[in-house]
């Protein structure tokens, strides 16, 4: 009982803090926000300073993040924080844990790397996938050698943005020359155990956006359903329309049920955990696909939010491994 | 609630029984009618006899006085055991039941509950060849003549009514007023003299309903359930007896026959093939998804927070992932599911893929069809505008 009403009072504060009317707020003054609320810190275990919640509570964030569209980077600050909290070995453990609780930013990039390394051991190569990098301090990544933080001002170490469609968030590469880490999070023997830990935990977090962004998607469109005239009537009055409504809706509902076991089930495989995704993807991505249908001309315009769901959707399949990818090696573990 | 010790006891006790007594090769002993009807007329009796097969009645039948999580754990295990599910029981356990148990008097409930547990079995005469999804708009008379109803008229679709000895029937009493207002609810014997039962020999090969022509058959008024004209309000009570355990049993019946899907890939030396692997693995994630939501919508109404529309939505998923399960194993099977095979009766995930194929359209159909179930979502989820009523209140 406890922990469902320490999830109702995040979802109400989230639901109080991030209105569903107000899409895609500000990106630094949402960090702000989420950091003086504590949700920085909502996986951090207790004995680290932290509020010990369980990946249910970050997942209700997620859900209520993904429905405003936001724009700062709780999912990939909160699996930075998560591998420096597994990282039990490393150093400045301790140090970096209050640094990342109180509003440093060190995201996990959602795309893979492709790195070398040279025979002075040092490193070069592209880091994808890292979110809003331009407030952050250093990276996560997964280099040949091990799990390290990045630091961005670190000698080696430069960032280019890489445009992309979806207008609520930012993208950029970290580009490593010759660079030499300093900040080992785990050695090669341990970053299978770290990688499976976090992408686990990522396919979780981007579910949740999903989820919560599609039922936003989803209430916007019945909304305008029943104040669109055409014909003398309101265009949710004719049946082709509301059967593709309660398609839309079984789709989502349907998908979150299957969130909500895995995130619940301890022993989900990563594989199980990414199905959840791959669903809450899809979903999401057929419902804003009907979004801009259902509105017609004006889902086209650049002004009305249809678009934003659409593009958010579309750039989160691809995050973390894609559909085709998720659904062979599901198809696989099944077959075995 | 019961609690979770408490239910891990009843699920070591179905098991224990299902391990010593859980049919094996009724897949094979189903392969005609007569032989289904006996397999099912023998499981049921043992059911009846350890203490399972009405869980959902009250605790002054045997076996009776389950809570809801109780019947999901007895469910689960019939499910998991892939014992032949109770079909030909099914209209008299839950239908009748809940027809009698809510509505019957206290004389129709002595004189036919029991005579279900001892293997009376009952049919559903609702619907009508001008009478679907639009059930209000049955046409078949009742003409009250001293104390009895004489009954003019032609029922369609009555699952098993070749071999029920009685039926739940809806008939017209009066034709003023809104067409839901004159129909009146009988309890009819199927032999009465007048009554006439016609298989209908379906796509898939079997004969699971058949059409009833009612020829001046007289029933007594002591046979009616609820007032005259009140027959509507009874038919819902009918409609809305089963709560949520068949479409959780037949998705967990669903993902165990997920094997057949593997098999057919092995057998086809599609191991290695991305796109067969990646529709496999597409299928699998939706009958998961349709046993989460599935297994969700009975903790709610265990837990008294069930939401309108939620059984249509449980419905509708459990209906197109049953297609696409059936769809994926015909693509696979390719020709050979051409060449005619076997059919086992009564069961969904048989392994003969185009049987299969064509049995999930009765999931699409039946019971609410997926557009009618499309309307409720729209409607009581979406707060859209509403069509006319239909079969679910
Ligand atoms: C396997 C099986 C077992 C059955 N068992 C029984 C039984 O035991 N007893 C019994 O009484 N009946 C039984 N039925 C009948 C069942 O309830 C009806 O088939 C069902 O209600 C649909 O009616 P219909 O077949 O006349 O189709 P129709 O109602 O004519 O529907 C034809 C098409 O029109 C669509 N449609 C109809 N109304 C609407 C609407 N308002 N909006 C959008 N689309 C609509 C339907 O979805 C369907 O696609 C059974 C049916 C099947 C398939």
């Amino acid at each position: 009982m406890g922990a469902v009403i320490e999830l109702n009072e995040l979802t109400d504060a989230a639901q109080k803090a991030f209105p569903a009317d107000k899409l895609s707020p500000s990106r630094d003054e949402s960090w702000q926000l989420a950091a003086e609320m504590g949700w920085l810190m909502v996986r951090l275990p207790e004995e680290d300073g932290g509020l010990g919640f369980t990946r249910e509570a970050s997942t209700a964030l997620h859900l209520e993040m993904g429905r405003v569209l936001a724009a700062m980077p709780l999912i990939p600050a909160q699996l930075g924080l998560q591998a420096v909290i597994a990282s039990e070995d490393f150093a400045e453990r301790a140090d970096w844990l209050e640094r990342l609780a109180g509003g440093e930013y060190a995201p996990l990039p959602m795309l893979s790397a492709k790195l070398t390394q040279g025979s002075d051991g040092s490193i070069s190569g592209t880091i994808s996938g890292v979110f809003e990098a331009d407030m952050a301090v250093a990276v996560v990544a997964q280099l040949p050698g091990g799990y390290a933080l990045v630091p961005l001002d670190a000698p080696g170490v430069s960032l280019v943005e890489r445009p992309i469609w979806d207008p609520s968030r930012r993208l950029f590469d970290v580009v490593l020359e010759s660079y030499t880490p300093t900040l080992m999070l785990t050695d090669a023997s341990g970053a299978k155990a770290l990688h499976d830990r976090l992408s686990g935990e990522a396919q979780l977090a981007l579910a949740a956006d999903c989820i919560g962004a599609a039922g936003a998607a989803l209430d916007m469109t019945i909304e305008y359903m029943k104040v669109r005239r055409q014909f003398d009537r309101p265009i949710a009055l004719f049946q082709a329309l509301k059967h593709r409504a309660a398609d839309m809706k079984t789709r989502i509902v349907v998908a979150e049920a299957l969130l909500w076991k895995r995130v619940r089930d301890e022993s989900a495989s990563v594989t199980e955990l990414a199905a959840a995704k791959v669903l809450a993807a899809e979903a999401f991505r057929f419902v804003t696909e009907e979004m801009v249908q259902l509105h017609g001309g004006i889902g086209l315009t650049d002004e009305h939010p249809c678009h934003l769901f659409l593009k958010r959707a579309l750039l989160n399949l691809q995050l973390c491994g894609n559909a085709d990818l998720w659904n062979e090696r599901v198809g696989r573990e099944a077959l075995a | 609630m019961t609690d979770t010790a408490d239910l891990e006891a009843l699920r070591r006790e179905v098991r224990s029984f299902l391990a010593a007594e859980a049919p094996t090769g009724w897949r094979d002993a189903s392969r005609t009618q007569d032989d289904f009807v006996r397999t099912q007329r023998d499981w049921f009796g043992k059911l009846v006899r350890a203490g399972y097969a009405i869980p959902h009645w009250p605790a002054e039948y045997p076996g009776g006085g389950r809570s809801l999580a109780e019947q999901k754990v007895i469910y689960e295990e019939l499910a998991g055991a892939d014992c032949p599910r109770l079909l030909l029981s099914f209209v008299s356990t839950y239908h009748a039941f809940a027809t009698l148990h809510e509505c019957g008097n206290a004389e129709q409930k002595a004189r036919y509950l029991p005579k279900i547990l001892e293997g009376e079995t009952w049919c559903q005469g609702f619907s009508e060849p001008g009478a679907g999804s639009d059930l209000a708009a049955i046409k078949t008379r009742a003409e009250l003549k001293g104390d009895v109803y004489v009954i003019n008229g032609q029922k369609v679709w009555s699952t098993m009514a070749q071999f029920a000895d009685k039926c739940l029937l809806l008939a017209r009493t009066s034709s003023d007023g809104v067409k839901q207002a004159g129909i009146t609810y009988l309890l009819m014997d199927m032999k009465a003299p007048g009554v006439t039962v016609r298989p209908i020999h379906q796509i898939q090969g079997d004969e699971e309903f058949a059409e009833i022509f009612l020829d001046n058959v007289e029933i007594p008024v002591s046979e009616r359930v609820g007032e005259e004209g009140k027959g509507w309000a009874v038919a819902q009570a009918t409609l809305a007896s089963e709560r949520g355990l068949t479409l959780m049993e037949l998705s967990y019946r669903m993902r165990g026959a997920l094997g057949r899907v593997a098999k057919l890939i092995r057998e086809h030396g599609h191991e290695e093939d991305r796109g067969v692997l990646r529709d496999f693995g597409t299928l699998v994630t939706q009958v998961d998804a349709v046993c989460a939501i599935a297994d969700q919508f009975l903790d709610n109404r265990i837990n008294g927070i069930e939401r309108m529309g939620d059984a249509s939505i449980v419905k509708n998923a459990y209906s197109r992932a049953l297609r696409a399960y059936s769809a994926l194993g015909l693509r696979l099977g390719g020709m050979d599911e051409q060449y005619v095979a076997p059919i086992t009766f009564g069961d969904l995930n048989t392994g003969n893929w185009m049987a299969d194929f064509m049995n999930s359209y009765a999931w699409t159909i039946a019971g609410g069809s997926e557009e009618v179930q499309r309307n409720i979502i729209a409607e009581r989820m979406l707060d859209m505008p509403r069509e006319p009523k239909g079969w679910v209140l």
